[in-house]
């Protein structure tokens, strides 16, 4: 008797459980996955933006590589597009692998958009370990682009991003979850790499930094290499100095910095940086003896120091803080009103930069 | 000339047995002695009956010595009762009138007494040679392996009608007094009418608590039997069958392979690893495939992801369908291998792996993916050594799968934790079940 009553009640919990399904169950192959999200501003039109949908568009044989689409509306909010998008396509827009998100230049520079970068780390499904960029001319002109070598849609874009494929000192790849964190953190804002569309490939080259709520600044090359540097992203990068008439290159292997904010009483505040270069002579033109290393190591340390010290300048005069040295006064000092002491320390902060170049061998075998 | 007591007994146990071409009743004179004989020849020796009892009746003198002798030969027991009588006989002891005595003369033929190669428990190095299907020659191999004073050997009978000889091995020092309680009392209780084999009592257990996973271990090697009575357990022999039983088991008995001794330290233990991911994979990989691609395909990379779905583009059924489709040709094609002649075996492989995988494929039916998924699966579930733990693994994949299919990746992770916590649960004659580490025999 107790048995066959356990035995209803399972049946019951079985049968009941079978009527849950439905709404999770979605095969595979019923789904659209969303590579990469792009959006820009709208044009001649009444609506606020143009989101752009990168459709990866599975194929069935090894032979063929995977084709995309892109499906775009123009509206005025995130949720509305994707709304509208989805009535455009016939499988359900999945947005678990969108791992890349382009936001278009001429959107990054204006005010007030707050609402889409909340409402990408809001969404579920959207991985917050996707990378933002800044695309340019337009996050659609990224978008098409397609490169020879792409076996999978956007998968370039992901490989240049990613620690996996291209390693260069010229990129600063940002997540969304950093990039959310920026945005809200006070005394750290958000800096993002620019992809420039190129015919059939990518230029990723430069640095845009934020302010809380738009971009404001662009890196060139060099200064996006020496943001590098002093974040400790990327080892591997060349720095060159001049020694006379010598102009050569340093490969390094190593580059390790790190700073301390003084504050001392009666005197002026100042970061100071040190920096340890490693590193072998790639190129010159003319020869380098290795007897006289230490003399050339003395020209990268003062080349170095005076580069840097100018980048560092350059962003402080705008106001911003990609590095977060507000952040670390806010989390060495722990008084009430920390912040605002920092915003009238920031604009007349000194910086001291000092850097160690060790130059291991010229390369060559004398 | 035999009293009339001893007439009567014999009249008796004449009439208890049927005639038949093979019961013997002979009668032997000398001079001096009269001697009646009465065995049944196709289960008895009539080459040793004649050696050591009616050689010497012809050829000792006296009545008195011939008596005196058949008092001291060793294989001669006397009468004790007419049942016991009766039963000795059927079992192919002859039954000796001589003066007022009677007397059993143990001449039973050891048939089938070959030992024979390990063919289900095969290893690569180490022992090759099995049990044999006689039960003395199979105690005899065990005690060449185990030649210790402590070894206790205790008979007894299981089944109605069969009345299978069992013997119960165990070491004195080291085996747990509690279990052999509870096996005796099991063994006491059995109600089987023909016993044949160690496996017999595997269903006759599942009966009681209808457990899904075997909790005795039935092996072929002597080396894993004498090994297991080193560390406590306790060993049932049973007469016509060339299989021991172990108990009690844990399930790291079932993952054991004896050739993990017969390796060196590290081999051994990779070995040992890979079992036990092989079990794992099996259990759960069915399951997985399900909630991850209808469920979760985030977990995927990018070009993973892609390219199920490319495979599953042509598939006009969900994932489930898809992996039980697949699992039912394989459980067919295991089926079928093992019914199949040893001629033919190869043959069911290759038309049902080879081509039965490629052209469902090229159907449309499955996705490729899906042909790998099924046949790591298969070749994990070959891995776990015993044979009788590996088939109710096979069963335990199918319930992580509905339980994947209804709640996808937590479905996954609930089947498993059910599978372990039903181990748990389980015990085999007192003993732990799910012992990963043993625990050390003779606690006391």
């Amino acid at each position: 008797m107790k048995s066959a009553v356990n035995w209803s009640v399972a049946a019951i919990i079985v049968i009941g459980s079978l009527l849950l399904t439905g709404c999770g169950f979605k095969d595979i192959d019923k789904r659209l996955f969303v590579v990469s999200i792009g959006v820009d501003l709208a044009k001649n039109s009444s609506k606020k933006y143009d989101v752009h949908l990168k459709l990866a568009v599975p194929s069935g044989s090894k032979q063929q590589p995977n084709e995309f689409t892109i499906v775009s509306e123009q509206a005025d909010s995130m949720s509305d597009a994707v709304r509208i998008i989805k009535t455009k396509v016939d499988k359900e827009i999945d947005f678990s692998h969108a791992k890349m998100i382009l936001i278009g230049e001429e959107l990054a520079k204006q005010k007030g958009n707050a609402g889409i970068y909340y409402w990408l780390a809001r969404r579920r499904d959207i991985q917050l370990i996707a990378w933002v960029v800044v695309a340019k001319p337009t996050a659609l002109d990224v978008l098409k682009v397609k490169p020879k070598s792409e076996q999978i849609p956007s998968n370039s874009l992901f490989l240049a991003m990613g620690k996996d494929g291209s390693e260069t000192p010229y990129i600063l790849p940002d997540f969304l979850f950093d990039f959310k964190m920026r945005l809200i953190e006070r005394g750290l804002d958000p800096m993002l790499p620019i992809v420039e569309a190129k015919k059939e490939l990518f230029e990723i080259k430069t640095t845009s930094l934020f302010n809380k709520n738009h971009m404001k600044l662009t890196l060139n090359p060099e200064e996006t290499k020496a943001l590098n540097f002093l974040l400790n992203k990327e080892q591997k990068s060349a720095i060159w100095a001049r020694k006379g008439k010598t102009r050569f290159f340093i490969d390094t292997q190593k580059i390790r910095s790190k700073y301390k904010i003084y504050t001392p009483k009666g005197k002026p505040p100042y970061i100071k940086f040190d920096i340890k270069i490693k590193g072998i002579v790639e190129e010159t033109s003319r020869k380098i003896p290795n007897t006289r290393l230490a003399k050339y190591e003395k020209e990268v340390e003062k080349e170095t120091n005076k580069f840097v010290k100018n980048v560092l300048v350059k962003i402080q005069k705008s106001g911003i803080d990609p590095i977060g040295f507000g952040l670390r006064y806010r989390s060495r000092h722990f008084n009430e009103n920390d912040w605002e002491e920092w915003q009238k320390i920031y604009p007349k902060i000194v910086f001291k930069v000092d850097t160690k170049v060790k130059i291991t061998d010229t390369g060559l075998i004398e | 000339m035999p009293t009339t007591k001893v007439e009567s007994i014999k009249k008796s146990i004449m009439n208890k047995i049927q005639k038949a071409e093979d019961v013997v009743f002979k009668e032997n004179f000398t001079k001096e002695k009269y001697l009646e004989t009465y065995y049944i020849k196709s289960i008895s020796d009539e080459q040793v009956l004649g050696k050591y009892v009616l050689k010497p009746f012809f050829e000792i003198q006296g009545a008195e010595l011939f008596l005196d002798y058949l008092q001291s030969h060793p294989k001669i027991s006397t009468f004790k009762t007419e049942a016991q009588t009766v039963e000795s006989l059927l079992r192919g002891e002859a039954v000796l009138f001589y003066q007022d005595y009677i007397f059993l003369f143990d001449c039973k033929v050891d048939r089938n007494n070959a030992v024979q190669d390990t063919t289900v428990e095969t290893t690569i190095q180490g022992p090759q040679s099995g049990f044999s299907e006689s039960l003395p020659t199979n105690l005899g191999l065990i005690r060449h392996r185990y030649p210790e004073a402590t070894l206790k050997v205790e008979s007894s009978q299981v089944g109605a009608i069969s009345k299978t000889k069992v013997m119960l091995l165990y070491d004195t020092r080291f085996a747990d007094m509690d279990t052999l309680g509870r096996i005796k009392e099991f063994l006491a209780n059995v109600k089987i009418n023909m016993f044949q084999t160690g496996e017999q009592l595997l269903d006759s257990i599942k009966k009681s608590n209808r457990s899904l996973f075997p909790v005795m271990l039935v092996t072929e090697r002597p080396d894993r039997v004498a090994i297991n009575l080193s560390t406590g357990k306790i060993i049932l022999l049973i007469h016509g069958s060339p299989f021991a039983v172990v108990l009690p088991t844990s399930m790291k008995d079932f993952m054991a392979s004896m050739a993990d001794i017969y390796q060196t330290y590290w081999v051994g233990r990779f070995l040992q690893t890979l079992r036990y991911i092989g079990l794992f994979v099996s259990i759960v990989l069915p399951g997985l495939y399900v909630a991850t691609t209808s469920y979760n395909p985030e977990i995927y990379r990018v070009q993973l992801a892609l390219s199920i779905a490319g495979s599953r583009n042509l598939v006009p059924y969900p994932s489930f369908v898809e992996v039980l489709l697949m699992l039912f040709m394989m459980e067919m094609l295991t089926e079928a291998s093992i019914r199949l002649p040893k001629a033919i075996g190869p043959t069911a492989t290759t038309v049902g792996g080879l081509i039965l995988g490629q052209a469902a494929t090229e159907a449309g039916l499955v996705s490729n993916i899906m042909i790998i998924i099924v046949s790591t699966v298969a070749i994990s579930n070959f891995v776990v050594p015993i044979n009788a733990f590996s088939f109710s693994v096979r069963i335990v994949k199918y319930i992580v799968l509905g339980l994947a299919t209804v709640f996808g990746l937590v479905g996954v992770g609930i089947g498993f934790l059910l599978f372990i916590a039903y181990m748990v649960k389980l015990d085999s004659f007192g003993q732990p079940f799910l012992t990963l580490i043993q625990t050390k025999p003779n606690k006391k």
